[in-house]
Formats: structure tokens, sequence, C-alpha cells
């Protein structure tokens, strides 16, 4: 079975001249992975998972989705590999003054042109997918809702429902629970894991919270600084390991 | 040795207000120097008092312009209508034109940085210095007498403020729903459309109202140079010494910008 993502030899810079933030990640991540990247805050762990859609350009380094390297891509061809990748984010990112079922479209973009998306004519099939997901992350009473009339955990299922009506084949999870409080967090980690389970897609997920990390996911690594301190199953991870790679954090 | 240290600081924190103090007290002389030096120039010196004459001289040419002009009345209705258009027609222009000047201008946005965001800038600073009667005067000279010179010059006026104000509000955006718009795979344009726009909708049509009630006053005076409007009467009744004409067209301009006011205050309390 060949790895969804292969990322080889990550590095970046964000200034020519300043610190290198990324030095030098390798990892893959397989088709049925719960994939975690664990690390104390500022590791580079949003940065790690930004270079893989290139919402951020890494300065070296490579970065395979089944076997496409996304890194040496134009600019079209990125937009139809990120499609690829659904992202759900720390801070939800939705666009506030919408509706949650026009959030949820807005997942499909990529597949509308700009003239039809000025009117938001997506297709019918489209908008069965949106009901059917905001109905699974249980949200179908606030369809008309405006995304900023939302609690905290709500609008994260919204980002939810906003990746997976993507249909893809990666989910990227920037911290996304990070914003919410604990009780509400575990539940949304759930969502995830059930969603993900059943559409078949695997998820690279930074977690902040290790417990959330050793519950959540079958593999992880840990980032300390830029450098890869762990990689292996989520089951044989010791509790030296995490020490290690937290010690930072612990001073 | 420590109390030595603290009262050495203490004396240096004393000092230095102390300090502080005589450069206030010379920053306050010299700006009542320059208030003196303003008033003793501009007023008493330039004014001419001779023709101010005496308290009942002053009081004789007030009382000039007590009353009405009915005859008036009924002639003021197309102009007060033409000064309403023109604030309208202009404000339209105005905020369709300052469109790709807010996209050139806002730093975060433009598309080529060293020469889109110059352009920007530029128009933004050439419509924001230029006073709307110079603009007016221009227009008139280019396109001749009437409304469309005023139009032109309010529009060219709310280009400025418009693009300004916007501008700003769109490089102090959250980028976090353009970073999820550009991750599902949107293009540039939907990443304006969906990332951008609904952040500064509310700043662009809060401005919108409030040039358009801005522009209500512009409008009034552009006829004082030939383009149109009320101006334009109120031009004709000062050449014919016509005092109670002028207290009157002034009646209808103050009416007319208390409708905008009115107008703009509920159309402001809508949107938010
Ligand atoms: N856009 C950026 N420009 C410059 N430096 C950045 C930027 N984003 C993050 N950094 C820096 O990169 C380092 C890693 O940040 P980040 O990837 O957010 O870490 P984490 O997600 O693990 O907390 C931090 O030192 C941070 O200051
Ligand atoms: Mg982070």
């Amino acid at each position: 079975m060949s790895a969804t993502l292969e990322v080889k030899n990550l590095k970046l810079k964000y200034n020519a001249f300043g610190p290198e933030i990324l030095k030098g990640i390798s990892f893959s991540v397989q088709p049925n992975d719960f994939f975690a990247i664990i690390g104390p805050s500022g590791a580079g762990k949003s940065s790690l998972i930004r270079c893989i859609n290139r919402l951020v350009e890494p300065t070296s380094g490579e970065v395979f989705l089944n076997n496409k390297n996304v890194t040496k891509l134009g600019r079209k061809e990125l937009r139809h590999a990120r499609r690829d990748m659904g992202m759900i984010f720390q801070e939800f990112n939705l666009v506030e003054r919408m509706s949650v079922i026009d959030n949820v479209l807005s997942g499909r973009l990529g597949y509308v042109s700009s003239i039809k998306s000025l009117f938001r004519l997506y297709l019918k099939s489209d908008i069965q997918d949106a009901l059917e997901l905001l109905n699974k992350v249980g949200l179908i009473d606030h369809v008309d809702k405006r995304a900023d009339q939302l609690s905290g955990g709500q609008r994260q299922r919204v980002g939810i429902a906003r990746a997976l009506i993507q249909k893809p084949k990666l989910l990227l999870l920037d911290e996304p629970t990070s914003s919410l409080d604990p009780k509400i967090g575990k539940e949304v980690m759930g969502i995830i894991r059930t969603l993900s389970k059943e559409v078949g897609v695997p998820v690279l997920c930074n977690i902040h919270h290790v417990e959330h990390a050793l519950e959540f996911s079958n593999r992880l690594i840990g980032i300390q600084d830029g450098v890869k301190e762990f990689d292996g199953p989520t089951s044989e991870v010791k509790k030296s390991d995490l020490e290690r790679i937290y010690e930072m954090e612990v001073l | 040795m420590t109390t030595a240290i603290l009262r050495k600081k203490a004396d240096d924190l004393v000092n230095r207000r102390k300090k502080n103090r005589l450069v206030q007290n010379f920053i306050y002389a010299l700006a009542g120097l320059i208030v003196i030096v303003s008033i003793q120039s501009t007023i008493i010196v330039d004014t001419d008092w001779d023709r101010i004459g005496s308290l009942a001289q002053i009081f004789k040419s007030v009382r000039r312009f007590v009353g009405i002009d009915t005859n008036l009345i009924t002639q003021l209705f197309i102009p007060t209508v033409e000064t309403f258009m023109m604030a309208c027609l202009g404000t339209l222009l105005g905020v369709i034109v300052a469109l790709p000047v807010i996209w050139f201008s806002a730093k975060n946005i433009t598309p080529f940085f060293p020469i889109t965001f110059v352009i920007g800038r530029a128009v933004m600073t050439l419509s924001r210095s230029v006073h709307e009667i110079v603009w007016a005067l221009l227009f008139v000279s280019t396109v001749g007498l009437g409304a469309f010179p005023g139009i032109l010059a309010l529009s060219m006026r709310s280009i400025g403020f418009m693009s300004k104000i916007t501008a700003e509000a769109v490089e102090d955006i959250d980028i976090g729903p353009i970073e999820a718009i550009r991750a599902v795979g949107g293009n540039r344009f939907q990443v304006i459309l969906f990332g951008i726009i609904p952040q500064v909708l509310p700043v662009y049509i809060g401005n919108i109202i409030f040039q358009w009630d801005i522009n209500i006053r512009r409008s009034a005076i552009m006829g004082l140079v030939g383009a149109g409007g009320l101006g334009l009467t109120l031009h004709r009744q000062l050449v014919m010494y016509n005092y109670a004409g002028v207290t009157t067209v002034v009646i209808a301009v103050l009416v007319l910008v208390g409708i905008g006011e009115v107008v703009s205050y509920y159309a402001r309390k809508a949107i938010i």
C-alpha cells in the first residue's frame, strides 16, 4: 500500500535572513492513518501543516500527495491539488457574515468558476451533500443562521463540514480543538474521527494537548524547535519521549 | 547602599520631570505666539475695518437678509432636485470608481506592489488633496456648465475618502477566511469575494452613506462655480442683491441637508 502523503526533508524559513523554522522534516501518512503531530507551541507545527498545501511556501524539500509532487506544481495545478486536501483550522476561519450552508458550500469553490461563485451558483448535488454533512455534524437546525451567531463548537463543526464537502484525499487539521473548552474539544475530535473513518480519508492533525493525540491517533511524530523528535505508532510512545518533546516547554 | 541608589534614581526622575515641564511650557508659549501672530496678520491687518462700519450699520446689513422671497419658492424645486441628484450620482460614481483604487492601494491585495500600489495611492492623494470647488472649476472648464461637471467633481472627491478608509480596512482584515478559501482551491477572485469583501462590506457601506451625506452639502455649493443645483440659484440672488432670495435658498439647502442627515442616520443604524 503506497502512502497518501510523503513529506521529504522539508525545510522552511519565513525570511531569507531569519531563523530556520523547519529543519528538514520527513514522514509519511498511510491511507488509514489518524496521524498526529505533537510538540510545544512555537515548535513549527502550524508551519509544517501549511507547507503541505503550500499556504506557506517551503524553502526546500518535497511533498507528495498520492505520488504527485505538490511542491513542483504551478498555480492552477496547485489549486487543483488543494481541492484534494481539506483543512480545519484552530480559529475555524469561517466567513463570519455568511450563512452556515454557504460556508459549507465554500468548500466546493475549487470546482466552481469565478462567475458562478459570484452568484453562489452551486450544483444541486453539492447543496444536497452540504445538507447531509450538516445533518451528520448536528447542525441541520442552523442551516440558514449566520456563522457569527454560532458557538465555538458549532463553528468548528461547520469547519469540519466545509472540509469534508471537498471529498478530500487527506484532511489537514491545525489544532482543531485549541480554541474550544476541553469537553467540546473532545466532542469535536470524536466527530472528526467518526466522519473521517466513514468516508475513509486519512487525517494529519496538529495537536498541542498530548492526551488528545494519545487517544485519537494511531501514529504520531513529535516536533521540537523545527526538528522531528519521535516517529512511531502511538502505542509505542513512552513517557520519556513525551518529556523530551516537551522539555523546552517545561522550562 | 540600595537607599543611596534609590535616592539617586528619585533625583533623576525629578530632574527629568523638571526638564519635561520646561519643554512643555516652551511649546505652550510657542503655540500661543503662533495664534497671536495669525490673528494679527489675518484678521486685524487683513480686514477692511472701514467697510464694516459701526454696530448699527452691521445690524442694518444683517437685517437685509431677514425675510423670504416667496416668488422664488416655486423656482427652487428643480434646483433642489438637481442638487440632490448630483449628490446621489456623484456618490454612486465615486464609490464605483473607488473599487479599483481600493484594490490597488491596499498593500495585502494590490496585484503588483511596485506599480499598482503607487498608482492607487497617487489617485487617492490627488483626489483628497484637491478641494471639490477646484475639481468643479476644472470640470466646468472641460465639460461645460451644468450638473454633469458637478457630478464629476463630487465623485472625484469621494473616490479619495472612500478608497482611503476602505483600503485601510482591507489591510486590517483577519487572514483566517482568506487562508480557508485558498486552502479549498479557490482562485484569487474567490479569495477576494469570500475572504475579503464580507469583512469590509460594513465599512464600505457605512462610508457610502457618509459620503452621500457629505456630498449633499458639497453639492449645494457646486453652482457657485457654474456646476448646477441650488448653488447656482444662490449665486444669482447674490448678484441681483436679492437678500431675501439668498435667505430662501439657504433655507432650502438647510432642509435638504437635514433630510440627508436624517436618512443617513437611519440607514447607518440599519446596517449595524
Ligand atoms: N507568518 C510568519 N512569519 C514569520 N514567522 C512566523 C510566521 N508564522 C509562524 N512564525 C514563526 O515560526 C515559528 C513556529 O510557529 P508555528 O508554526 O505557528 O508553531 P506552532 O504551530 O507549533 O505553535 C514561531 O517561532 C513563529 O514565530
Ligand atoms: Mg500552531
